[in-house]
């Protein structure tokens, strides 16, 4: 069969035999990924991106995402590219999606010959792995748009039949002329009715053989008897319903309606397509270390926990794991909403999806495939979207009296007028049906919600559940967990109080030169203190020994050996053998020889944005809370730095809880901010839970909003944001019940002609998803 | 199923050239009869008594002349050229191209014999009789099967929007000359229409407006949606919006023909139909406008060193001009004044010679040179002439037969305390004459320009030779 | 006005073959992905 190894072999140029034989492509600029490309030449491996092509047996068609376009031209030039690939039968680049489609043949070419064809070109093509979940995302889009085309091209044209009707002066407009036009009009509103009409009349139908009503049976229903009372008027205009028809209304309402659910269809797949961004961005294949010690590139889909890679920089990290080897910067943008590259150093948990900015690093994977950070997200965001928050439950549960009241109110309107003027009485049932709105009620709600769910996820919040909106709006305290969630889970150093004749910058390179052999919150902060001030040469130490719950000690001298070698001691006053006075802070101590030499203060690293949250969250009126179980005085020390009066400290988990419930009893309505981890049980029984913090699984978390950063701010903006949207669901609402009660009694009355009472229906609703789309676009002001 | 037309590696540009260079030649001619009726307008005597030199008999050959002659093959040698390179692919038959070549030529012949000679039907813009139209089916039908043919082996998947419009015209046009033109023969050059009396109006405007809507709208947006962008270098403004323009174009034309039978005796709602739909039609025509002219932004500096660039952009201009207009007209107490007067010939001559004039000559400017091995035409300087001259011509054209319009209209509606007309129709003659002067003068401008033209594409085909052009390779295996 | 007896059922067919015309547009892709469209004219011809 196919050779890929040897068939493709770079150090072999200027061979060109007629690739149809499977021989030898000349490649002049293949570089480090050949080796990548040439894991997609499995059938196993391309079959994940690409599916049979029904025209032969060894067609493919595969979708790729394209990287690198910054312009619709360059779809052009990969297109080329792609098409002198011999093998290669079609290929289609969307300028706006970044996507290709390529048909190949498995006779001639593999995917690694044509994917390098993009490379030389200048741009990177990573297989698309949803593609097909996209596939029907787009044939429900089109079938939705063809619908409502038809309807809006047939509405158009029978306006232009009805219109002699209205503007003819009597007399003017003969009877035969008349019934052509009623004629004409019949036969273009067909396609609208057997066609256009299809998802109102299958709902209504489903709906009258599960005995239930929803929006879609009375505003069948209303289409129903339009048509057949305008049918009845074309073929019979000397009977009872001869005297108008009623066609321009018919299509212009299920023109609206249309264009009203084709826009929600939209606004949904935007929201599904900004995931996509995320779902696609996965590498192919990594280098992974082998037991001789060398690296060899293995697909991504076969690393396993505890393989050890290595990612260069400008790559990406495949999965969740752990720093080994190596500093680095890394851009987790697309992840946690932080625009800024954060640094990554031994130790440091890197997550799949993130870009490698800088250096090498080796680290060691711990979670792959569905279990990594990134999946997870993507699994959220996609059963966010299918609950339904109380609101809209609440909205079904009112829809279904309201509707049976509507369709009595027409039944019983058509009966008051039925002796006076039959066709009339039709009408005004018709009117009463399609004149009610009770979309506000079921469409909205939820528009608005997924509006405001995207909106927060691009900000790094996500919502685990939409009812959480509801809830959130209405919050008027905030519990906050203190360590991991208030502050950051290290140290800092704040003042040093040193003997007289020693700088402070020296005697932090000193006690620097002993920390770094520790792991100790304590070490690592000096550590850092110090690389801040680093004076160079640094300070050397050996013989370092440390003691468990009492310090480090070992043998320093300078780096440009100015002065002699000392012993020295850092750790606790009693490991370094001195007596200090007490104070609220942690105290680290560094003795030498002599004895003291300088005292380090240390406190947690409060976040940097707490303080303003806290006064953020003041200024709205919410009571905040701080209750931690760590000890009283820690809890005081960071309470006072974040402005927050009410503090509590040695909280167990029991505590915590029966103050959540002694609150809620009150009357309170309480959200909790924690690090996911520990307050399983409170947030589980708060109103509202937010999760911070990087380490949380979030399959686990309880929470109802995870937040993928560490922005304290983004509890403020969730809280903005939850209240703007119920605001919008209220307007909804408000406008819903106004319009309804305005409307129907009129249509009662027969004040409101069918095509009035169509073009209000559907502006109502149309008003309604666009009321609910500012939402997305007012999150811009939220920063 | 593989067409030989798939197999060709290189581009049927002959009969573009053949095509090309008889919009020139006929444009020329077209206008000349233009000019002569005109002064004949103004000195009746200029028929020399000849009766195939009397005005009633050189109107129709002005107007077959420009729209079908000149436009026609305008439209021939760009449906051709777009189709071609858009689609990748060489025509779909050499030899029906070939013959829709001599068959128009012949139709065009065939005109200027029989309508001197006072064989006419008597339908505006469908003058010609029986014969004629029968060939005229002949070579549409041909046209029709190269152009569809050329896109069905089409080797890119998306359709240009040019094409879009361009099939349309072929479609519609096709539709137009079946309906209209029927009529039972009476003899070799002697028929009698289908319809009569106001059914044959109805019928006629029909034609008539759509002809206008199709042919000379549609087709030559066709033209400016590639052309426009290929000398300005970038591409369309909004593709989108092309599109969706496209589609309300097509389908708001149909019902507006009626406003050219206002106070007529057409019944009443049939009037307004056509005024509400007319006005209606502002939209997408607008939509087509902006799109061309905005398809420079950022790069309107163009415009001071392009000639050719300018005639595309001024041409929009007018188009515009002249789709605001119309509405405008159509709405009927606006008609009430310029019904038979001089400003339903200003509003043509506005998107006669501002729309499809400018646009077909830029678009000749951009595709002889090429079709010819030059780099550029061989005199630059000239275009410049030529736009200046056909500008100021046209300028000088609408603005004298806006006023006497106006003036026209005012004066037959002129009534006395006592009820009776102020002014007799001559004395409304005799008030238009100087116009009539006035308006030679903008149309001999225009003229001159097109002979400056002729000159130009003479010399640049003489010192140039045929060239083929290969299809991209790249694709031609796919 | 007995030609609209001719002239409205034309009009009638015309409309169901702009729609035929629409959906083979719309299935065909020709109305997706159209960024590229108006740059690729652009190229050498």
């Amino acid at each position: 069969m196919f050779n890929d190894r040897s068939a493709v072999n770079v150090a072999a140029p200027h061979n060109r035999i007629d690739a149809r034989y499977g021989g030898q492509v000349e490649s002049p600029d293949a570089g480090v990924a050949t080796e990548d490309l040439h894991f997609l030449d499995d059938p196993q491996e391309w079959s994940a991106f690409s599916r049979p092509d029904p025209r032969s047996t060894d067609c493919w068609e595969s979708n790729v995402l394209i990287e690198g376009m910054h312009c619709a031209a360059c779809a052009l030039t990969i297109e080329d590219a792609l098409l002198s690939v011999p093998g290669v039968l079609k290929a289609e680049v969307g300028a706006a999606s970044h996507r290709a489609r390529v048909v190949w043949s498995s006779d001639v070419v593999r995917p690694s010959d044509w994917m390098r064809a993009v490379q030389t070109a200048g741009y990177r093509a990573v297989p698309a792995n949803d593609a097909f979940a996209r596939e029907r995302r787009k044939s429900e889009a089109r079938k939705a748009l063809w619908r409502m085309l038809v309807a809006g091209l047939c509405m158009m044209q029978v306006m232009m039949y009805a219109y002699p009707a209205y503007v003819a002066a009597p007399g003017d407009l003969t009877p035969e002329m008349e019934q052509l036009l009623r004629w004409a009009s019949w036969v273009l509103t067909l396609p609208v009715i057997l066609f256009s009409c299809g998802p109102f009349f299958g709902n209504a139908l489903r709906d009258v053989l599960q005995r239930r009503v929803s929006m879609d049976l009375p505003v069948a229903l209303g289409m129903l008897i339009t048509f057949a009372v305008s049918t009845a008027g074309t073929f019979d205009p000397r009977g009872i319903f001869g005297r108008e028809v009623y066609f321009d209304s018919l299509t212009m309402f299920v023109f609206f309606l249309l264009a009203g659910r084709w826009l929600e269809l939209r606004l949904r797949d935007r929201t599904a397509g900004a995931l996509e961004a995320l779902m696609n961005r996965l590498p192919d294949s990594v280098a992974r270390l082998c037991e001789d010690g060398t690296y060899e590139r293995v697909p991504v889909r076969r690393l396993l926990p505890d393989d050890v890679i290595r990612i260069l920089p400008g790559e990406m990290f495949p999965a969740d794991g752990v720093v080994l080897q190596g500093d680095t910067m890394v851009d987790e943008a697309l992840l946690t909403g932080e625009s800024r590259p954060v640094a990554r150093g031994v130790g440091g948990m890197v997550i799949a999806g993130s870009h490698n900015l800088s250096n090498v690093v080796q680290a060691r994977v711990e979670r792959v495939g569905d279990k990594t950070r990134f999946a997870q997200i993507v699994t959220l965001m996609e059963s966010a979207s299918t609950t339904k928050p109380p609101l809209a439950r609440l909205a079904d549960r009112i829809a279904k009296p309201f509707l049976i009241v509507v369709l009595l109110a027409a039944g019983l309107a058509c009966a008051f007028w039925w002796g006076r003027d039959p066709e009339h009485a039709l009408m005004v049932a018709v009117a009463v049906l399609v004149v009610t709105c009770p979309c506000a009620l079921s469409l909205a709600t939820p528009a608005a919600m997924l509006a405001a769910a995207g909106a927060l996820a691009r900000r790094g919040v996500l919502v685990r559940r939409l009812e959480a909106f509801e809830a959130m709006a209405s919050i008027d305290t905030v519990m906050f967990d203190k360590t991991g969630t208030l502050t950051r889970d290290v140290m800092v150093l704040g003042s040093t109080q040193v003997r007289e004749g020693v700088s402070v910058v020296q005697v932090l390179d000193m006690a620097a030169a002993l920390a770094q052999y520790s792991l100790h919150p304590v070490s690592k902060a000096l550590v850092a203190a110090a690389s801040e001030t680093a004076a160079s040469p640094a300070w050397k130490a050996n013989a370092v020994n440390e003691i468990a719950g009492g310090g480090v000690s070992g043998r320093v001298w300078s780096g440009d050996a100015t002065q002699t070698a000392t012993d020295l001691r850092l750790g606790s006053a009693d490991f370094c053998g001195i007596k200090v006075s007490q104070s609220d802070s942690l105290q680290t101590c560094l003795s030498d020889e002599r004895g003291w030499l300088a005292t380090f203060e240390l406190h947690e690293d409060v976040r940097s944005d707490a303080l303003d949250t806290v006064a953020a969250l003041h200024r709205e009126g919410i009571a905040v809370h701080l209750l931690s179980g760590d000890s009283a005085q820690a809890a005081a020390r960071v309470a006072a730095q974040v402005s927050i009066t009410e503090f509590q400290g040695d909280c167990s988990p029991q505590h915590k809880l029966d103050f959540l419930r002694n609150a809620q009893q009150s009357g309170h309505k309480v959200a909790v901010v924690g690090d996911g981890l520990n307050d399983g049980p409170v947030l589980a029984a708060a109103h509202v839970s937010f999760a911070f913090g990087q380490a949380v699984p979030l399959t686990q978390a309880q929470a109802d909003f995870v937040v993928l950063g560490d922005q304290l701010g983004a509890v403020v903006k969730t809280l903005l944001m939850a209240r703007r949207t119920l605001r919008v669901v209220r307007q909804n609402l408000w406008w819903a019940a106004i319009y309804n009660a305005v409307c129907v009694p009129l249509a009662v009355v027969g004040l409101l002609p069918a095509w009035l009472a169509g073009l209000g229906m559907a502006l109502s609703s149309l008003l309604v998803v666009l009321n609910a789309l500012r939402l997305s676009y007012s999150a811009k002001r939220l920063g | 199923m593989i067409f030989p037309n798939s197999l060709a590696t290189t581009y049927n540009d002959k009969v573009v050239r053949q095509f090309a260079i008889m919009t020139v030649v006929w444009g020329v001619v077209g206008m000349l009869v233009g000019v002569i009726i005109a002064a004949q307008l103004a000195w009746p005597e200029l028929n020399l008594g000849i009766p195939w030199l009397t005005y009633g008999r050189l109107r129709p050959l002005h107007t077959n002349a420009v729209i079908f002659a000149f436009g026609g093959c305008g439209l021939f040698t760009s449906a051709y050229y777009i189709a071609q390179r858009t689609c990748q692919v060489r025509l779909f038959s050499d030899k029906l191209a070939a013959f829709t070549f001599w068959g128009w030529q012949l139709v065009i012949l065939a005109a200027a014999v029989s309508l001197p000679l006072g064989f006419s039907q008597g339908k505006e813009y469908a003058e010609l009789e029986w014969p004629i139209d029968i060939l005229i089916t002949l070579v549409w039908v041909s046209f029709a099967i190269v152009f569809f043919g050329t896109i069905g082996t089409r080797k890119v998947r998306h359709i240009y929007v040019a094409n879009w419009f361009l099939g349309a015209m072929i479609i519609a046009v096709a539709l137009l000359h079946l309906v209209n033109s029927a009529a039972i023969p009476a003899g070799y050059m002697k028929s009698y229409s289908a319809y009569a009396g106001v059914q044959d109006a109805m019928v006629q405007w029909w034609y008539g407006h759509n002809a206008v809507g199709f042919f000379l709208t549609a087709g030559f947006l066709g033209m400016m949606y590639y052309f426009v962008p290929k000398q300005a270098q970038r591409p369309v403004y909004s593709y989108r919006l092309s599109i969706v323009h496209f589609w309300a174009l097509i389908f708001t034309y149909m019902w507006a023909g009626p406003h050219h039978l206002h106070y007529t005796a057409l019944p009443d709602w049939t009037q307004s139909v056509g005024m509400v739909f007319s006005l209606i039609l502002l939209a997408p025509s607008w939509g087509g406008m902006i799109n061309g002219i905005m398809t420079l932004s950022g790069a309107w500096h163009k415009l001071r060193d392009d000639p050719i660039l300018r005639f595309l952009i001024v041409s929009l201009s007018f188009y515009g001009m002249s789709t605001f207009e119309g509405p405008m007209m159509s709405i009927k107490t606006v008609n009430a004044l310029s019904h038979y007067t001089d400003w339903t010939i200003g509003h043509v001559h506005s998107g006669a010679l501002g729309w499809v004039g400018l646009v077909t000559m830029g678009s000749m400017y951009y595709l002889i040179p090429r079709l010819f091995g030059q780099k550029q035409m061989f005199s630059v300087k000239a275009i410049e002439v030529h736009f200046w001259t056909a500008t100021i011509g046209i300028v000088i054209y609408i603005a004298a037969m806006w006023i006497a319009g106006v003036m026209q209209g005012l004066m037959w509606r002129a009534i006395n305390t006592d009820g009776t007309l102020t002014y007799t129709f001559v004395e409304s003659v005799k008030a238009t004459f100087p116009f009539y002067v006035l308006r030679l003068s903008g149309g001999l401008l225009y003229l001159i320009g097109m002979l400056i033209m002729l000159w130009n594409v003479i010399k640049t085909a003489t010192t140039g030779r045929s060239v083929t052009v290969t299809i991209p390779a790249a694709v031609a295996h796919a | 006005m007995d030609i609209l007896y001719l002239l409205v059922p034309l009009s009638v067919i015309l409309v169901f073959f702009i729609l035929g015309g629409l959906w083979w547009a719309i299935y065909r892709g020709q109305f997706e992905d159209v960024e590229s469209e108006g740059e690729r004219i652009l190229k050498d011809s």
